[in-house]
C-alpha cells in the first residue's frame, strides 16, 4: 500500500508545523506555497513572535500554553533569534483597577499550572528600568518568550526531512482530497490540510450559500509593528500594557495598544494596532498613534530611531477561536488557521492536534472548541432553505 | 576663509575646519573607522552622501546621525558607536502626541536640490508658484555642485535664481514619509520634524553609487568612487596620498581628475574595455556640447597611471587599508596605496518616488510621460531617478518639471532635448557593461550586507530578496539595503524590497524644539 499522503497548502509557520508533525507520524507530505520560500509570504513574516500563554478563555489559554511548552522543546533557548528567547512578559497596569484585572488573571494562570506573579510599582523599575514611573504594577510570566517566526520556521522545515516542498506554486481550487493549481494540474490525496492564513477559505469548492460557507469567515485585522536601530534594546520582558486584551479581542473599528518586543538583536519591535482589513501600506498616522502609545509607558522610545515599518493581517473568525479540524461535511480536507494575533504561540499545539485528528490518534487536547463545525448554523442541522 | 574649531570625540579634543563634513573631519584626523559592526568589526564611510549609512554616529547626544551631512562646527560632540551605548531614557518633550510638528503650506514641494531639484524649484518660482525645496546633504547643489566653498558658475547663477524668486530652503532635512500633498521630512543633526503640505510635487532625488562586494570591501578607507569626491569638496584633504580609483562609468574620470587637482598621486583602473567605450565615439561625435568638457578632462588626466580592462579583486590590511590587488590583461598587480575609491556606477534612487506610490519600472526607473509627470497626479520626477543621464539632462528636466507643476506647457526646443539626453544617458550605459567576474569576486566569508554582517554563504541557497531579507536579515539594517540590495543582486537574488516608511532612517522624534527656519 501506497504510504498516507498529505498535502499541506500553505508554508507559513502553521503548515510547516503541520508537515513537521505529520512527517513524525509518516504520512508522505507536499507542502505548496504560493510565495518564495517558507514563512516569507503570510503572517509569519509580520507577526511580532510573541510567545504569550494568553490569560483569556480558557481553552484558548490551553493551546497556547501547549504551543509555548511545545516550542520550548522544539527550540533551543537563548542562541540568538534562531530559538526561543525567554524574555518573559510583564503585563502592565496604569492604575488600581487594572492591577485588580492583573490579579484575577494570575489567579487564573496559577489554577491552569502557568507560573506567573504580580509586581509591585516599587519593583517594575528593578526590573525593567525604562518604563514610566507612575505604573501601577505589574503580571510577570516569566516563562514566556521571543521568537523570530520567519527563520524559525525556515529552520523547522528544514529540519523536517522528506518534505517535498513546492514554492511558487499557488492552488486555485480545493475539493475533498482533492487539490488543483494555478496551471490546471489536479492532485488527490488521502487528506488536504488548508494552512493558508489569510486566505484559508478562498479556495473551497462547494455552493458560495451552503450555510457553512456563510458562517465560517475569516476576517482580516491589520496591524502596524516597527523595528528601532539596534543599540536600544532597553528591555528584557515583552512588555504589554492590560489594557491590551481589550482591543485584541472586540471587533473594535480601531485600536491601539502598547506592546513592546525585544530582539536578541539589541532591537525593540513597537507594537500594535488593530483595525478590519487586509494588510495594505503603512499609514503614517497609525504609526504614530502606536509609537506614541509605547512612549506612554516607555519613555523615550519615540527618540528611538526606526529602521523600517510594516504591516500584517491576522486572521480572525466570527468567534474568536481558531479553526483546527475538517471542512465541516467533508472527510479529506481539513483547516487549520484563523489564530489571529496568538498563531505563532500556538502553531505547534493545533498542528500537533490537527496531525493526531487525521491519524485518529488520542488528542492531547480538547478537540471539541476548535472544529469548524461548531459553527451555529451547522449545528442547526447542515443546510437551510 | 577656513576658521579652525575644536571639537570632541569621545571624549578627546581634535582641530577640525568650520563647515567641513565631519566624516571629512573624523578622516583627516585619522579617525577613520567609525562604527563597530555587529560582530565586531571595525567601519567607516563607504558613500559619503547619505545612503550607507556607515560613517553614523552619537552627534551631541543624537543617536545614528549620518556624520558625512553634519557641518563641523565649534564644540560639536561626536561619540563613535563602537560600544552601542544603552540610552539613558528619558521622557520625550511634549507628551504622549508629541509636539506637533512645524507645518509648511506651499504650492510647490522639490524634493533634492541637485541640478534637477533647483532647476524645477527655480522655474515654478518663477511662474508664481510658491516652493519649498527640501535637501538633506550639508548645502544645496546635489552631486556634482555642492561645495564647501565657492559652488561652481553654473551652480550660483540656479542658486541667485532661487533665492530671487523667494524659494524656500529647508537644507539639511530628510524626507522620510508622506503622500500626495504631504511630506514628512526630519533634520538630519536632531531628527527635528516638519511637515510639509502642498499641491504638487517634483522629485529630484539623483542617483546613488553602486557598490558590489569584494574581499577587503568593509576595511575602514576602501570608500565609493563619487564618496572620495564628496569628502574631498567637503574638506578632506589628500595632498600627497596614493590613492587607486577604480570601478566603472564617467563619474571615475572626475574624481581621478579632482583628486589629482587635491594634489595625490592617483591611479585609474576601469574594468571595462576600450572596445566597449569605443561605443560612445558616434554619441559625442553627434553630441558637439560636450566635446569642450571631454577634451578639458581628458588634458586633466594626462600623465597618470591608468588601466583599462582591470579590476580590483581584493583589498587587504587591517585595521587600516595597506594594498590592492588589481586584476590587469596583463596579470595581477599589488598597489600599495593610502586609499581606494571604488563604484560601479550609479543606481537611480527611486525609493522617494515609490513611496509616494509612483510606479517604478523594471528597469529601475521611475516612470514619467514627456512632462516629467509620474503615475501619480501631481507628482513630478526629474534627474536621475528617471535615468541616469548626467547634469545637462538633470537641469532641462527639472525645468520641464518645473513649468509643467506650474500648469505651463514647455518649448517644444526643451522637450526636444530631453529625449537627446535620454540617448546619451543610454549611451553611456551601454560603454560601461559590467562584466560578468565582478559578480564572483566575494568569497562564501565576505560580507554581502554591511549592516547586519550577513556573509554571502549564507544566502548561498536561497533564491529571493525576499527570503534573504526576513530569514537571514539582508537589508535589515539603517541603509535599507542601499548598499547591499545591488549587491544581492549580483549573488542572483531576486526581487525587490518593499518601500514603506521611514524612506530612509532618521534620528528619533522630539530630540530639539527649534525652530526649523
Ligand atoms: C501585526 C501582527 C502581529 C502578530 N504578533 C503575534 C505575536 O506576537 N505572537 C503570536 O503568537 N502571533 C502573532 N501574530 C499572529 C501570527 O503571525 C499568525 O497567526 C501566524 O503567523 C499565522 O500563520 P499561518 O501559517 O497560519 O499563516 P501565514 O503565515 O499567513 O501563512 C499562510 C501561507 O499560505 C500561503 N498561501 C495562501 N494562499 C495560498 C494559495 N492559494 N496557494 C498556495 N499558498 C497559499 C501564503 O503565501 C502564506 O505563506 C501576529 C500577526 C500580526 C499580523
Ligand atoms: C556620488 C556621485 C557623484 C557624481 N559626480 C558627478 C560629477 O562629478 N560630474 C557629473 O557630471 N556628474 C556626476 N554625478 C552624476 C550626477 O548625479 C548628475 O550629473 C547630476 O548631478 C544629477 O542631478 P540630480 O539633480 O538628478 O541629482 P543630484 O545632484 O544627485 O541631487 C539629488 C539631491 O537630492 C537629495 N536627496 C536625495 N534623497 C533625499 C531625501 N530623502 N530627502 C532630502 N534630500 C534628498 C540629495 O541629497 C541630493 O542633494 C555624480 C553622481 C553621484 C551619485
Ligand atoms: S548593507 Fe545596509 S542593509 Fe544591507
Amino acid at each position: 500500500m501506497d504510504r498516507h499522503h498529505v498535502i499541506i497548502i500553505g508554508a507559513g509557520i502553521v503548515g510547516v508545523s503541520c508537515a513537521h508533525q505529520l512527517i513524525q507520524r509518516g504520512s508522505r507530505v507536499t507542502l505548496i506555497e504560493a510565495g518564495p520560500g517558507p514563512g516569507v509570504q503570510g503572517a509569519t513574516a509580520a507577526g511580532m513572535g510573541h510567545i504569550v500563554v494568553n490569560d483569556g478563555e480558557p481553552e484558548i489559554l490551553k493551546l497556547c500554553l501547549r504551543g509555548r511548552e511545545m516550542w520550548r522543546q522544539l527550540l533551543d533557548e537563548n542562541v540568538g533569534d534562531r530559538g526561543y528567547w525567554n524574555t518573559g512578559t510583564l503585563w502592565l497596569a496604569e492604575d488600581e483597577e487594572q492591577m485588580h484585572g492583573l490579579e484575577g488573571a494570575r489567579d487564573r494562570l496559577h489554577s491552569a499550572g502557568v507560573d506567573s506573579h504580580t509586581v509591585q510599582a516599587s519593583e517594575l523599575f528593578d526590573l525593567e528600568p525604562a518604563l514610566n514611573r507612575d505604573l501601577a504594577g505589574g503580571l510577570r510570566i516569566p516563562h514566556d518568550g521571543v521568537v523570530y517566526a520567519p527563520k524559525v520556521t525556515a529552520r523547522l522545515l528544514s529540519q523536517t526531512t522528506e518534505v517535498e516542498s513546492r514554492f511558487g506554486t499557488r492552488v486555485t481550487r480545493v475539493g475533498d482530497g482533492l487539490v488543483t493549481l494555478e496551471d490546471g494540474t489536479e492532485m488527490k490525496a488521502d487528506a488536504v490540510v488548508i494552512a493558508s492564513g489569510i486566505s484559508l477559505l478562498d479556495n473551497l469548492a462547494g455552493e458560495e450559500d451552503s450555510p457553512w460557507k456563510q458562517n465560517l469567515k475569516i476576517l482580516p485585522r491589520e496591524g502596524h509593528l516597527a523595528i528601532t536601530a539596534r543599540g536600544t534594546g532597553i528591555l528584557r520582558h515583552h512588555v504589554v500594557e492590560a489594557g491590551y486584551q481589550k482591543g485584541a479581542h472586540g471587533v473594535v473599528e480601531e485600536a491601539v495598544a502598547c506592546a513592546i518586543l525585544p530582539r536578541p538583536t539589541d532591537q525593540l519591535c513597537l507594537g500594535s494596532s488593530r483595525r478590519p482589513g487586509r494588510a495594505g501600506a503603512v499609514d503614517p498616522g497609525v504609526l504614530k498613534k502606536v509609537i506614541d502609545r509605547c512612549e506612554r509607558f516607555v519613555p523615550g522610545v519615540r527618540r528611538l530611531p526606526i529602521l523600517r515599518s510594516w504591516t500584517g493581517a491576522r486572521a480572525a473568525t466570527m468567534d474568536g477561536k481558531p479553526l483546527i479540524g475538517p471542512v465541516p461535511g467533508w472527510n479529506r480536507t481539513w483547516l487549520v488557521g484563523g489564530f489571529e494575533g496568538l498563531g505563532i504561540t500556538q502553531a505547534p499545539a493545533a498542528a500537533e492536534l490537527l496531525a493526531q485528528r487525521i491519524h485518529a490518534e488520542t488528542c492531547t487536547l480538547d478537540a471539541g472548541p476548535w472544529d469548524p463545525g461548531r459553527m451555529p448554523a451547522l449545528s442547526a442541522g447542515g443546510r437551510s432553505d | 576663509m577656513t576658521k579652525a574649531v575644536r571639537i570632541t570625540v569621545d571624549g578627546a579634543s581634535l582641530l577640525a575646519q568650520e563647515g567641513q563634513s565631519l566624516t571629512a573631519a573624523l578622516m583627516m584626523a585619522g579617525v577613520s573607522a567609525i562604527r563597530k559592526s555587529p560582530t565586531g568589526e571595525a567601519r567607516g564611510a563607504l558613500c559619503a552622501m547619505g545612503s550607507c549609512h556607515e560613517c553614523r554616529a552619537t552627534v551631541d547626544g543624537v543617536r545614528g546621525v549620518r556624520t558625512c551631512l553634519v557641518p563641523v562646527k565649534e564644540g560639536l560632540r561626536v561619540e563613535r558607536e563602537m560600544k552601542l551605548p544603552r540610552l539613558p531614557l528619558e521622557s520625550s518633550p511634549g507628551g504622549e502626541g508629541g509636539d506637533a510638528p512645524q507645518i509648511i503650506e506651499t504650492g510647490l514641494a522639490v524634493i533634492g536640490a541637485g541640478p534637477a531639484g533647483l532647476a524645477a524649484a527655480c522655474v515654478a518660482a518663477e511662474l508664481g508658484m510658491k516652493v519649498v525645496i527640501i535637501d538633506e546633504s550639508m548645502g544645496p547643489g546635489g552631486r556634482i555642485w555642492s561645495h564647501r566653498h565657492d559652488p561652481p558658475l553654473a551652480a550660483r547663477s540656479w542658486l541667485e535664481r532661487a533665492r530671487e524668486a523667494g524659494v524656500l530652503k529647508l537644507q539639511g532635512y530628510s524626507v522620510f514619509s508622506g503622500q500626495a500633498g504631504v511630506l514628512d521630512v526630519a533634520r538630519v543633526t536632531d531628527g527635528k520634524r516638519v511637515r510639509i503640505q502642498c499641491q504638487s510635487m517634483v522629485v529630484a532625488t539623483g542617483a546613488r553609487e553602486r557598490f558590489l562586494p569584494f574581499p577587503g570591501w568593509t576595511l575602514p578607507g576602501v570608500v565609493g568612487a563619487g564618496a572620495l569626491q564628496s569628502l574631498i569638496k567637503g574638506g578632506l584633504n589628500i595632498a600627497g596620498r596614493r590613492v587607486l580609483v577604480a570601478g566603472t562609468g564617467p563619474l571615475l574620470l572626475a574624481v581621478a581628475r579632482l583628486a589629482k587637482e587635491s594634489g595625490a598621486e592617483v591611479i585609474l583602473a576601469e574594468q571595462s574595455s576600450l572596445v566597449d567605450r569605443s561605443r560612445l565615439a558616434i554619441p559625442l561625435l553627434l553630441s558637439p556640447s560636450r566635446w569642450k568638457p571631454a577634451r578639458q578632462l581628458l588634458k586633466a588626466l594626462g600623465g597618470i597611471e591608468r588601466y583599462s580592462s582591470s579590476w580590483v579583486t581584493e583589498a587587504r590590511g587591517g585595521p587600516a587599508l595597506k594594498e590592492v590587488v588589481l586584476r590587469t590583461p596583463a596579470g595581477d598587480r599589488v598597489l600599495e596605496v593610502d586609499g581606494l575609491a571604488i563604484g560601479y556606477g550609479l543606481i537611480p534612487e527611486t525609493r522617494i518616488a515609490a513611496g509616494l506610490g509612483c510606479e517604478v519600472e523594471t528597469t529601475g526607473t521611475v516612470r514619467v510621460d514627456s512632462l516629467q509627470q509620474t503615475s501619480v497626479p501631481g507628482i513630478f520626477c526629474a534627474g536621475e531617478p528617471t535615468g541616469i543621464a548626467g547634469c545637462e539632462a538633470a537641469i532641462d528636466e527639472g525645468m520641464v518639471a518645473g513649468i509643467a507643476a506650474a500648469g505651463k506647457t514647455p518649448k517644444a526646443s526643451l522637450l526636444a532635448r530631453v529625449r537627446r539626453h535620454r540617448f546619451w544617458g543610454q549611451a553611456l550605459e551601454d560603454a560601461h557593461p559590467l562584466r560578468e567576474e565582478l559578480g564572483k569576486l566575494a568569497r562564501d566569508s565576505e560580507i554581502l550586507c554591511r549592516c547586519e554582517d550577513v556573509t554571502v554563504g549564507e544566502v548561498s541557497e536561497i533564491s529571493s530578496i525576499r527570503e534573504a531579507r526576513l530569514i537571514h536579515r539582508v537589508g535589515m539594517g539603517p541603509c535599507q539595503g542601499r548598499v547591499c540590495e545591488s549587491a544581492a543582486h549580483c549573488q542572483s537574488l531576486s526581487g525587490s524590497d518593499t518601500i514603506r516608511p521611514p524612506w530612509t532612517v532618521v534620528p528619533g522624534e522630539n530630540q530639539d524644539m527649534s525652530s526649523a527656519l
